[in-house]
């Protein structure tokens, strides 16, 4: 069973981001970008199914600039055996992506595709659902525990407040939650021979399919800074000021 | 006050004035300088504002006092002068080795409220800060405006820039960015004598003689008061990437740091032992870093931009047999998580209480002094853990020896001291320092001759004397 595990690069997790003075989007000069912490984990899942027997074959695939193929090598040392980049100049936006990701499991025919539950730039949380309706595959979103049973695949879903399991027939979608698993280093000689993996680029035109985006981005906003605290003198003026003035006491 | 403060005030007073030898044993002139909320003599702020990170010496200073101005701190200092009143300065009280400790009726002196930045100047890149400064507060500043000031350790979040320049510390980069000295464009200083000394004020440039700025650059605080400094900052660090290496021998550590730095700028080149590794991740809870566990782990953190020059620098190092494996970060939470294997190891072994020493010589000598120290504790005490990391890239080991539980810590602590000479003595053997980074203060203070001739001690005396004629600057530290 081939298992394709699609990968966004975005501005990594430990950056403080600066949005731009012009509000048109955030500041990438000189930024560290790396792959959406979540499709690590689904990157991890996918080698986890591997070396247990349960899949054949790993396929990392981007959609974007040029510059992803420097994830899609992380991935390839991770453990991925092959790797697609569908290369486009265009803003990727969630419909452009699963159009394009439609596209390519149809050559590919993988028999699972874990996508990442969301991505940490745009948090939007709908390329896997939008993938999972073109391709009308059943999705187990949300996932943090995923076992294959046979040709049918068990997911575990982190829902509110609790646990859902479900039963899904491949080809299937899942996403991965956080806890799903713990993804490893790559070790440098796996880097090094990641280097000799296969890494396939195609443009969206290859495909038949459209990325151009659809939507448009009007203003980004850094969150309003707090206020100063103030230091009160007694304990009866901090209550006073609690019920008072913040009215989170009565 | 009320009533009973006064009472309370007027018999302590009373009791506490006048002790043996006319001295002044609870400084009534305090409160002339300061204002009520700048004096504590209550036994809680006493025990917190008295010590430092050490624990062998109970705090007992007499009072605490947090000047807002260089204007108080040379009242202080010139009425501490007329009194004979011991001043012990105090920063973010992270020093490992009692600098900041007052354990005889001293007056410690708390930067606490000198904590603003006063001003920045773009151009040159200069921030004037008063000397409570959280080290971590400097930084975000710094990247707050797009640069950087690169002096770094695991207790930046609490250290004081003053306590950081009075012990000149170094930390994780000075590979590449050198210790705190090289930061400091200008200090002002109220020496012992009472005097404000401005000194270098921020030049680049500035041939005209003794550059005093540099003697109270890791002086304790047994010449004067830093009471601001003008910090140089760097421009912003670019991306970058850590790698930990497994390395089964020590000596070949340094054929690897040797190969990496023919290679790359390093920014880092730290070292730990399996012993150090099993207590972090057992303490932080953290994944085995590399698939093959090994004697020595080497941690490089260099630029994004050099990673294919460091991948061929990996392929060397690997074909010469030195290293077995090695990891490298693919985000800046990965590259943060490999970071914690090193910078938790201090706080894995507290536990352990261990015997703690902090010391350097040449690169080039460390595999023997390494291996002769190591020979040495175990001969004495065979059963005792030795646990080994550092910045070894700057030929700075920390050794420190873990207590066996069964052990009292009393006993543990006198065993140590028994084979602290013959340590010391390797280390003069070897013409390193007995104190790489973390100063003398009291805990080394008996030691200073192992690494300073009696003819270099005694110019210090004279510069000690000559900045601080009444011997009322932290006395009982550096020089005893
Ligand atoms: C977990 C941990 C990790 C550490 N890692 C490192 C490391 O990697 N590298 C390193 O170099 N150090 C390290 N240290 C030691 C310590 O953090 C440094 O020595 C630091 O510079 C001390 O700063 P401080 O403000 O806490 O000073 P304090 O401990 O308060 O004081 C240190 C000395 O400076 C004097 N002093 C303080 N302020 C002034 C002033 N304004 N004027 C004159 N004298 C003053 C004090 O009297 C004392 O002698 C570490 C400590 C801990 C706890």
């Amino acid at each position: 069973m081939k298992v394709m595990v699609p990968v966004k690069r975005v501005v990594d997790y430990n950056v403080k981001v600066r949005v731009k003075p012009d509000g048109s989007g955030v500041d990438l000069n000189n930024v560290k970008m790396s792959v959406n912490p979540f499709c690590e984990i689904g990157i991890e899942e996918a080698v986890r199914l591997k070396e247990a027997g349960s899949a054949t074959e790993v396929i990392a695939v981007a959609v974007g600039s040029t510059a992803c193929q420097e994830q899609l090598r992380t991935c390839l040392a991770l453990g991925a055996d092959r790797a697609v980049l569908i290369e486009t100049t265009d803003e990727v936006q969630p419909l452009g992506v699963a159009r394009a990701l439609a596209a390519l499991q149809a050559k590919e025919e993988a028999g699972l595709v874990i996508f990442g539950k969301q991505s940490i730039d745009g948090d939007n949380c709908q390329t896997g659902q939008m993938f999972a309706a073109l391709a009308n595959m059943p999705q187990g979103t949300f996932a943090s525990e995923v076992t294959i049973e046979g040709d049918k695949v068990k997911v575990i879903r982190e829902v509110d407040g609790g646990l859902q399991t479900v039963q899904l027939s491949m080809p299937a979608v899942v996403s991965t939650d956080l806890r799903l698993n713990e993804p490893r280093y790559a070790s440098l000689p796996n880097i090094m021979k990641a280097k000799k993996k296969p890494l396939d680029v195609h443009s969206p035109q290859d495909l038949g399919v459209d990325v151009a985006p659809t939507m448009e981005v009007l203003n980004v906003a850094p969150p309003a800074e707090r206020a100063a605290g103030i230091i009160v003198d007694s304990v009866e003026a901090l209550v006073d000021k609690l019920k008072n003035e913040a009215k989170v006491i009565s | 006050m009320t009533l009973g403060d006064v009472e309370r005030a007027a018999i302590l007073a009373a009791l506490f004035t006048y002790s043996a030898g006319g001295r002044l044993r609870m400084p009534t002139f305090l409160d002339e300088i300061f204002s009520p909320e700048q004096i504590a003599r209550d036994d809680d702020s006493c025990a917190n504002w008295g010590r430092d990170w050490t624990r062998d010496r109970a705090p007992a200073p007499s009072a605490v006092v947090f000047p807002k101005t260089a204007e108080e701190v040379q009242a202080l200092v010139r009425r501490a002068a007329e009194t004979a009143t011991a001043l012990v300065p105090s920063g973010g009280r992270t020093g490992l080795s009692g600098g900041a400790v007052a354990a005889n009726g001293e007056v410690v002196v708390s930067f606490d409220k000198m904590n603003r930045i006063v001003d920045f100047d773009a151009t040159d890149r200069i921030a004037r800060c008063q000397p409570g400064v959280v080290t971590g507060a400097l930084q975000s500043f710094a990247e707050d405006r797009g640069l950087m000031y690169p002096v770094d350790f695991a207790s930046s979040g609490s250290s004081h820039i003053g306590g950081n320049i009075a012990t000149n510390a170094g930390g994780i980069k000075v590979i590449r960015y050198g210790l705190t000295r090289d930061w400091v464009t200008g200090l002002q200083v109220v020496t012992g004598a009472g005097e404000l000394l401005k000194c270098n004020q921020g030049l680049t440039k500035n041939a005209t003689g003794y550059d005093l700025r540099h003697l109270f650059v890791g002086s304790e605080g047994t010449l004067g008061f830093i009471v601001e400094a003008e910090m140089r900052l760097a421009k912003a660090a670019q991306p970058h990437r850590v790698m930990v290496l497994g390395v089964p021998q020590f000596p070949d550590l340094l054929k690897v740091l040797a190969a990496f730095q023919q290679e790359i700028t390093l920014s880092a080149f730290e070292f730990f032992s399996q012993i150090a590794l099993d207590k972090v991740r057992a303490h932080r809870d953290l994944a085995e870093p590399l698939s093959t566990p090994t004697n020595f782990y080497a941690l490089l953190e260099f630029d994004d931009s050099e990673e294919d020059a460091a991948m061929a620098a990996f392929a060397r190092v690997m074909e010469e047999g030195w290293v077995t494996d090695g990891v490298l970060s693919q985000s800046d939470a990965q590259a943060a998580s490999l970071w914690q294997l090193r910078e938790g190891i201090s706080e894995s072994i507290a536990i352990y209480t261990p015997y703690k020493n902090d010391l350097a010589v040449k690169v080039s000598a460390l595999p023997e002094f390494l291996t002769k120290v190591t020979d040495c504790v175990q001969a004495a005490y065979p059963d005792y853990e030795v646990c080994w990391y550092g910045h070894i890239g700057d030929g700075n080991l920390h050794l420190n020896i873990l207590k066996p539980a069964a052990l009292s810590i009393e006993e543990f602590y006198a065993n140590c001291g028994t084979i602290s000479p013959q340590i010391f003595a390797l280390v003069e053997a070897a013409g390193g320092s007995i104190s790489a980074e973390h100063g003398v203060g009291t805990l080394k203070a008996d030691y200073l001759q192992f690494s300073r001739s009696p003819e270099q001690i005694a110019v210090m005396r004279g510069l000690k004397s000559l900045f601080d004629p009444h011997g009322i600057m932290n006395p009982g530290k550096l020089l005893v």
